[in-house]
């Protein structure tokens, strides 16, 4: 069973829209269904009728009053109210969708809100302004500020640029004793360093002294045990040996 | 001879100017008398319809947007225009019922002799409610798509079509009952 019920189908066979698949399920339900192919039939004729209809010429009829019934309203409206039993007629006129008067009874709502509108722009543009203080209302126009609201304007800015001040500085602060322990550090690093390079130095500079020392004194004991050597063997010959004997 | 569009026509209308105003009228005064005529099935109703329509469309021209055509803003006023004459001529009565005085004023019929589909179709329409005759008239006359006619009348499209569908069957019979009387 399709989804497409028959007023739907039938608009669209009006409308010349049915894709080729509707068009199948149209052509069935005209097959199967005679209410429908009825309705289908009598769509036809009227439509038929319709292309027919032979429409003549308007009758002669007061073309000048659609254009000057604007100004007739205008001065009708203007006059002392002696058509009020053709007010109901006036207003249905004016109004193109008829709405009448339910509608008509809110008629006067665009002209109060473009009133309050104006008003409010006036306001803004003097610069009006309405307080109330212990029971006393007070209407101000102009731009002037009053001394009290100028002094707490005054003192709210300047406790705002204070409080940046304040905030301004401590960052400062603490931006420098950041540096300043960055740099200690630095220092610190650098003297441990260059100590120990130093140190370094000195006591490879001692151990070579030292070793030099030693080297120096064994030379030394060597030739004094070289010494006592020929000394000793003079005294056991008792000769004096030549080149070695002093 | 180039003819003027309607947006052309309209801005020199609201300049004041008679002659641009009457060249739309004279445009469009054939189908809204002819729509009159086929919604009241009256000659003179057919006439003072046409005339509140032009005034109401005069008096508003400056609100006309240049959104959609003028020819659809224009029958929306026409069917708005068309409901408040039902309204003054038969207050009690609902845009979905059937009329339940038979018009005797002088009937359009007489008027319409070119043919006798013509005065047998608008003989038939009369007795569909407003509502139906509506859309009858702006689908078959007016030549509207659904989305139109919903957008003119304030139903909705679902609704323009089901009324539609209710409005054929109902003029189907009336028009077969026509055709056996006469």
């Amino acid at each position: 069973m399709s989804s497409y019920d028959n007023a739907e189908l039938l608009a669209l066979w009006l409308e010349d829209n049915l894709t080729p698949e509707q068009r199948n399920i149209f052509e069935q339900r005209c097959v199967q269904d005679d209410d429908f192919a009825q309705q289908v039939e009598a769509a036809s004729t009227i439509k038929l009728h319709a292309d027919g209809y032979q429409d003549f010429d308007v009758p002669q009829w007061d073309r000048d009053k659609t254009f000057d019934c604007q100004e007739r309203a205008n001065s009708q409206e203007r006059g002392s109210g002696q058509e009020r039993a053709n007010s109901q007629e006036r207003v249905d006129s004016r109004n193109p969708f008829g709405y009448s008067a339910r509608r008509q009874r809110w008629a006067w709502l665009p002209s109060v809100s473009f009133t309050m509108s104006a008003l409010a722009i006036v306001l803004v543009l003097t610069g009006t302004q309405v307080s109330l203080t212990s029971g006393e209302l007070r209407i101000r126009f102009g731009h002037e500020q009053s001394q009290l609201a100028m002094s707490k304007l005054i003192d709210s800015k300047l406790d705002t640029f204070k409080q940046n001040q304040q905030e301004a500085f401590s960052l400062y602060a603490q931006t420098l004793q950041q540096q300043q322990l960055e740099s200690a550090s630095q220092l610190t690093n650098y003297l441990l360093t260059s100590s120990r390079k130093e140190r370094r130095e000195d006591f490879a500079e001692l151990i070579k002294f030292v070793n030099q020392q030693r080297s120096d004194d064994q030379l030394f004991y060597a030739r004094q045990l070289n010494q006592l050597q020929q000394d000793v063997y003079l005294d056991a010959n008792g000769i004096k040996v030549d080149g070695t004997q002093q | 001879m180039f003819e003027k569009s309607d947006e052309q026509l309209i801005e020199k209308a609201l300049k004041g100017q008679k002659k641009a105003w009457f060249s739309l009228l004279k445009r469009y005064e054939k189908p809204v008398y002819h729509y009159g005529l086929r919604m009241t099935g009256n000659n003179a109703d057919a006439l003072d319809l046409m005339q509140d329509v032009f005034i109401s469309v005069f008096r508003n021209l400056s609100s006309y947007r240049n959104e959609g055509s003028f020819k659809g803003w224009l029958f929306r006023i026409a069917h708005y225009r068309c409901i408040e004459f039902y309204r003054r001529k038969r207050p009690m009565q609902g845009l979905d019922d059937a009329p339940e005085i038979p018009c005797t004023a002088q009937p359009a019929e007489q008027l319409i002799e070119n043919t006798q589909r013509n005065a047998q179709l608008v003989s038939a329409m009369q007795q569909l409610p407003l509502a139906q005759k509506s859309v009858v008239e702006l689908k078959f006359f007016g030549h509207f798509t659904f989305e139109e006619i919903a957008q003119q009348t304030g139903m909705s499209v679902n609704t323009a079509k089901s009324r539609l569908y209710g409005a054929l069957a109902k003029l189907k019979t009336l028009m077969e009952v026509d055709y056996v009387e006469l």
